[in-house]
């Protein structure tokens, strides 16, 4: 299964007014792709796209928010899959592209013994799977962007073979930050605290 | 921290709209994550790890959330990879209140040796993130900072910390 056939599923199921969050590996320019307009916040690594996602659902409640992470920054902090399963936003769907990689630096810990699902169950993320087939990621997908969360979904991908363009001012730094925060000023549900 | 100061942050607090308050609890500064988890007007959440709390406070707050953190020393240590990006890199206005272990007062019974690490540590962290800071020492004060800091915190949208200390904490 390969990330950006997974992702090309996704886009579809994401409305105009739901928020995602990307990790930084080949996530964010894939998304962009995919998705290139409306509220998405790109390239968050290191531990730091789950929470940060999680936290938009607090501001957001009455939607969507999906979390595409990587298997790498989830792994660098993954006390945040018990902070999920505490707070338990019923708007939030993760997901975590799994390719057992470092980018080309060799395999993460997932290549051996650690299962993501497991991990997420165990923290407290009743509704967590594993899926190995676009058919299962398609269908996982559908359920969870249809049902209360939180969702936690693994795909199991293969490392990527490429990379695919991506305008760096639409997805990276504090560029990427005035779109996502003019998208998020636009957004029906936002509320100015004065 | 005793009452009288709890009562000061949590009026100041609900004064700014601040409602949402995440923390990892620790010692001094649990009476007043307790008084904000007692109060219906405030979301209180617990978080697992400080990195994972200073990422979810930018989440909400870059998504138009009022929201302090509530911290010690330690967890500035432990969030510093998250402060550099949600600070410097995203600008999220996140009003960060910690409990300035190892400044002059602490007689928690912390050894010395991690107090003196703490109070050589926390104000160059804070100036190496770029995280504008004051040291909150003086109950007649400390209603002013909390207003000062909130406001500098929404005006540069970036994190601001209260460094609490002296007689607003021990």
């Amino acid at each position: 299964m390969k990330r950006f056939d997974c992702l090309k599923l996704l886009a579809p199921m994401v409305d105009e007014h739901m928020l995602a969050v990307t990790s930084l590996s080949t996530n964010a320019p894939f998304w962009y792709n995919v998705r290139p307009e409306g509220p998405n916040f790109f390239a968050l690594n290191m531990g730091l796209c789950l929470p940060f996602a999680l936290g938009l659902t607090m501001a957001f409640p009455r939607r969507k928010v999906i979390s595409i992470d990587s298997d790498g920054s989830l792994m660098n902090d993954s006390s945040s899959l018990i902070t999920v399963a505490d707070v338990n936003p019923g708007n939030l769907v993760a997901f975590v592209f799994d390719n057992s990689s470092y980018a080309f630096m060799g395999s993460t810990f997932t290549a051996r013994r650690t299962d993501l699902a497991k991990m997420a169950q165990g923290a407290g993320i009743a509704k967590s799977g594993t899926v190995r087939t676009l058919e299962e990621f398609s269908a996982a997908a559908k359920q969870a962007m249809e049902s209360t969360g939180p969702h936690f979904i693994v795909a199991k991908v293969e490392p990527d073979a490429g990379r695919v363009a991506a305008d760096r001012s639409r997805t990276s730094g504090r560029p990427m930050r005035e779109w996502f925060m003019d998208a998020v000023h636009r957004h029906p549900d936002y509320q100015v605290r004065r | 921290m005793d009452q009288q100061s709890v009562q000061v942050i949590v009026e100041t607090l609900k004064e700014q709209g601040i409602d949402l308050v995440v923390t990892l609890p620790e010692e001094p500064t649990y009476a007043l994550t307790e008084a904000v988890r007692q109060d219906s007007f405030f979301t209180a959440v617990t978080v697992a790890g400080e990195g994972n709390g200073i990422a979810f406070c930018a989440g909400a707050a870059l998504g138009g959330r009022r929201v302090a953190f509530v911290t010690g020393v330690a967890g500035l240590l432990v969030s510093s990879w998250a402060l550099s990006q949600m600070g410097m890199v995203y600008g999220a206005p996140i009003l960060i209140l910690a409990s300035y272990r190892g400044d002059f007062g602490d007689h928690s019974g912390i050894p010395g040796s991690q107090l003196l690490m703490f109070k050589q540590v926390a104000e160059p962290l804070l100036g190496a993130l770029r995280v504008p800071y004051r040291v909150v020492n003086q109950k007649a004060t400390l209603k002013r900072m909390l207003q000062e800091g909130s406001f500098a915190c929404q005006d540069y949208s970036h994190p601001i910390a209260l460094l609490l200390s002296g007689e607003v904490l021990w």
